[in-house]
């Protein structure tokens, strides 16, 4: 069956469905993100009860409790003692106090092993940014960097801050948890006093304040309301007591947990300095100059001066970020990753824009060898040359616009011709319908095409204005609504011309 | 076709309209359309077609049906529920569209098999959510039902669009009737109106006399009926050619056409001495058209040879029935001078006069008709609450201490919506407000 022995068996009424949901938001009033994820997996529930309407295992309520903060979401329990049945309260209670882990279902067939793939397979799986090498290539100096810092913070028992910045995909994160995970290691060889590491993600959280919910959980395994974890936070970190260990947060994202009052981020800085917290605080964010942009004088001074920067990967880097993933694999030819990490690095410096353009790539070899060998040439050999690399570059770098606009029909297109000769004649880069209609009228007499109604004039404004190659108003305020041209006058020259020699 | 017939009975001159409503939305077996527009100006029988063909609908075929009018539903939530109510059948709770849609789909099941929603009022709809229009459009694909939306509007569907694209909807258009149409709209009428006529006579004559003019009564055919419907429309189409209006007027214009009929005055056949009886109330009701009070028409119609304008004088009436205090008839005065006469004009015409109130008050009333020709067209211009008091003080004669109660009544007068703000509603004390006077001259 989907689901564990443990749930207690019934059949399922609407009304139910509608109880508990009332309930439940009654019952998590200060957590909107548990109550979404709840709405969110409550559709393919009530499906099920529509096809199988007979006896359905149904179990809206745990799915909803625990949000793990990893991500995933619990849709059974395995640790329930299957002779007890209970009620979905005493099952969402011992979810809260942490008694019932979330799991997740399991698949029926076993995973494909190792042999049966082909190189461009493994090259595929090794190229995915999900799997994260032991060792990150290109970032020793930024892993000392932090090591030594949290390693002097976890010896001499003292609190402390750092702050990480760097463009995405430039490995921070990587590179923090490796140092942890080093540091842990460590620990279980009696190198090291023990520590508590803890991490919280701004964007996993759906308001700021939530941030004390996670990481009491993580502490205890306990959810309770914002409100009460603050308390007992507050307590335990400012209280001094014998034995206490040092705690390692890991503060991801740390812009989204600014708001306003900025207290959030003031009590996860400040806990630090307290003598008795013992608590160093490393904090992630994609801005350098985040600390002056947005925070207080006093949460910034309270950041303190340890800081680092990752700079964004050169194309030498990328290269060897990539042939370090493919150690041993015969699937790609040099100039090919170098291709790749040339145009990557030329844009943003994103190793992970990098390992997806790879992929692609292997994708599109793949492809193509199938095809030869269903022709039946001898030349099935699998690897990725730089044909395959251009194409793949084509499809996730080149912008569509241009592709969009030669797409349109006949009378978008004079549309667009229309805008951007209302532009050139105002200079003024936002034009009313009223102007653009004129301009149709004239056009459209030029080129001999019948000159559509003002409505059917609206219907393609409107039609293009979803596609986003305009930006315009809501019809409601006809001709006189504004119309912005959302792509380059150039764009649309190119298109239309090269259309109109073929 | 047993559908369309009735309907078409029902409602003459919508053949086409009906027969194509029929044609897309009337076998529950074949797909309906997942929406359709239906627009057109009002009185032109939208609604009411819509109704009734859902009617017969629901009732002949296991279909359900709804009608459900946007204008009560200030909340989506109330849209929601009404249309579940009657779809579903059961006190449903639902609060937004992804429940809406669950719940539908679960009406799957049900013997039921086609489901046809029609909004009024659908404009409406365009300030609700954004994703209520998008998806009621889509609400087939999304239920997977036979389900079609009939969206009922008086706008056309070019006021529709949203920023992020609505998807295809089929559109229908009831155009106004001709005269032609609307005559023969009215002449259905006949029977109803000849048995009022004859219900207005049993009330109020004796016994002679009633039976007098039942017989004449009697006499009323069809043809006569149409002959001063003709009359009526050549008076009435001009101006309004709004159905269920112009039968009402018509209906209540015929008991002042018989009148001389039945009193004996003039024939039946005489059809040149009744349009000269009629022609001069016909014109007077004309411009009361739209103006639902039934007591001031009645009069109106009885004693048109006095006054000439009825409109004027409803007005004049009104306004001699408005009681103001004798102070605030002066600052309603002034704020009147104060909005049609331009600031730069107030030295010479309040200060420098010295002569009696009378005069001046003329002679600026003259010159506010005057002026009036050329800024009544641009509205009243604002003022500042001292220039009013000014202007009350000059026109006043006698000088009357500044007290509370004098500036109360301004802002009695505010809240009397014969004065208007402007601007600085929230700053009257500091003088920065702007005041209007919405009152006309006739007032």
């Amino acid at each position: 069956t989907r689901l564990a022995e443990g749930t207690p068996r019934r059949s399922i009424q609407l009304s139910s469905i509608v109880e508990q949901r009332v309930f439940n938001d009654d019952d998590i009033i200060n957590t909107p993100k548990r109550s979404k994820a709840r709405k969110s997996i409550a559709l393919p529930v009530v499906d099920n009860v529509k096809t199988t309407e007979d006896d359905e295992e149904y179990t809206p309520k745990k799915t909803t409790q625990k949000t793990p903060s990893k991500g995933r979401r619990s849709t059974t329990k395995a640790t329930e003692a299957p002779a007890t049945p209970k009620t979905p309260s005493q099952k969402l209670k011992m979810i809260r106090s942490g008694e019932i882990k979330p799991t997740l279902e399991k698949r029926d067939s076993l995973a494909g092993s190792e042999k049966g793939k082909t190189d461009l397979q493994i090259a595929r799986e090794r190229l995915h940014v999900s799997v994260v090498p032991k060792s990150l290539p290109c970032r020793e100096k930024e892993f000392d960097n932090i090591y030594t810092f949290l390693e002097g913070k976890i010896q001499d028992q003292c609190g402390g801050c750092m702050y990480v910045s760097g463009v995405p995909g430039t490995g921070k994160t990587a590179t923090v948890t490796g140092v942890i995970r080093m540091l842990q290691q460590r620990v279980a060889e009696d190198d090291l006093p023990p520590f508590d590491f803890l991490e919280i993600n701004g964007m996993r959280l759906t308001e700021p304040r939530q941030a004390y919910v996670h990481i009491y959980r993580q502490l205890t395994g306990k959810t309770v309301s914002w409100e009460h974890a603050h308390a007992l936070l507050e307590k335990r970190f400012t209280t001094p007591a014998p034995r206490r260990v040092t705690t390692v947060l890991l503060v991801d994202e740390l812009d989204i947990l600014c708001n306003r009052r900025q207290d959030v981020v003031y009590n996860l800085l400040d806990w630090p300095t307290k003598s008795a917290a013992r608590l160093v605080v490393v904090t992630i964010a994609n801005t350098m100059d985040l600390p002056e942009r947005l925070l207080m004088g006093k949460v910034t001074s309270r950041l303190g001066l340890t800081r680092l920067t990752f700079q964004p990967y050169t194309h030498k880097q990328l290269q060897e970020i990539v042939t370090g993933r493919l150690q041993g694999s015969e699937a790609f030819k040099g100039d090919a990753v170098q291709l790749v990490a040339r145009k990557v690095a030329a844009v943003s410096g994103d190793a992970r824009r990098a390992l997806d353009i790879c992929r692609r790539a292997t994708e599109i070899a793949d492809a193509a060898a199938s095809k030869a060998a269903e022709k039946g040439s001898k030349d099935t050999q699998q690897c990725v040359n730089m044909l395959h690399v251009q194409q793949a570059l084509n499809e996730m770098i080149s912008s569509a616009k241009v592709q969009a606009i030669k797409n349109c029909s006949r009378l978008e297109q004079i549309f667009l011709q229309a805008v951007v000769a209302e532009v050139t004649r105002t200079g003024v880069e936002e034009t009313s319908f009223m102007g653009v209609y004129t301009q149709i009228e004239t056009i459209a007499a030029f080129m001999g095409a019948a000159t559509p109604t003002p409505g059917r004039a609206l219907r393609i404004c409107a039609k293009l204005g979803s596609e986003r190659l305009l930006i315009c108003e809501h019809s409601r305020n006809d001709v006189f609504q504004k119309i912005l041209l959302n792509v380059s006058m150039d764009d649309i020259h190119y298109a239309l011309k090269v259309n109109n020699t073929n | 076709m047993y559908t369309t017939e009735l309907l078409e009975n029902r409602y003459p001159c919508r053949t086409d309209f009906i027969r194509s409503l029929y044609c897309m939305v009337s076998k529950s077996e074949e797909n309906f359309p997942s929406a359709i527009y239906i627009s057109g100006h009002t009185g032109t029988g939208k609604t009411a077609i819509v109704k009734d063909f859902l009617n017969i609908h629901a009732e002949c075929e296991n279909n359900r049906t709804v009608l459900v009018n946007c204008v009560e539903c200030y909340t989506t939530k109330i849209l929601y529920e009404h249309i579940l109510e009657e779809l579903v059948l059961g006190g449903t709770r639902c609060d937004n569209f992804k429940e809406f849609v669950e719940i539908l789909r679960q009406a799957k099941n049900v013997e039921q098999s086609g489901f046809v929603v029609a909004l009024d009022n659908a404009d409406r709809l365009r300030d609700m959510d954004n994703n209520i229009l998008p998806s009621l459009l889509r609400l087939q694909e999304f239920t997977g039902l036979n389900i079609c939306v009939l969206l009922i509007s008086q706008i056309p569907l070019e006021k529709y669009y949203c920023k992020t694209g609505v998807s295809e909807v089929i559109s229908l258009y009831t155009p106004q009737y001709t005269k032609v149409e609307t005559l023969k709209i009215l002449s259905g009428n006949f029977e109803n109106t000849v048995h009022m006529l004859k219900c207005r006579i049993n009330d109020n004559c004796d016994a002679k006399v009633q039976r007098n003019q039942l017989v004449i009564v009697e006499q009323i055919t069809q043809e006569f009926y149409n002959n001063y419907l003709n009359i009526f429309l050549s008076v009435f189409y001009k101006a309004c050619r709004d159905v269920p209006e112009l039968k009402i007027t018509a209906s209540k214009c015929f008991f002042t056409y018989m009148e001389p009929v039945l009193n004996g005055n003039v024939e039946l056949s005489d059809v040149a001495r009744l349009w000269r009886n009629i022609a001069v109330p016909l014109r007077s009701s004309l411009s009361q058209v739209y103006m639902r009070f039934d007591k001031v028409e009645s009069e109106m119609l009885s004693n048109h040879n006095l006054e000439g304008n009825p409109a004027d004088n409803s007005l004049r009436k009104l306004a001699r029935a408005f009681e103001l205090p004798f102070y605030g008839k002066y600052l309603l005065i002034a704020a009147f001078l104060a909005s049609h006469n331009s600031a730069n004009q107030d030295k010479r015409l309040f200060v420098k006069h010295h002569g009696k109130q009378r005069k001046r008050l003329q002679s600026v009333n003259a010159k506010a008709k005057v002026a009036e020709k050329m800024s009544s067209s641009l509205g009243p211009k604002s003022f500042s609450l001292d220039r009013l008091l000014a202007i009350f003080y000059a026109i006043l004669d006698e000088k009357v201490g500044l007290t509370c109660n004098l500036l109360s009544q301004i802002s009695t007068l505010v809240h009397l919506k014969l004065l208007g703000f402007v601007s600085g509603e929230n700053n009257v004390m500091d003088g920065s407000a702007r005041l209007q006077c919405t009152v006309g001259l006739e007032f």
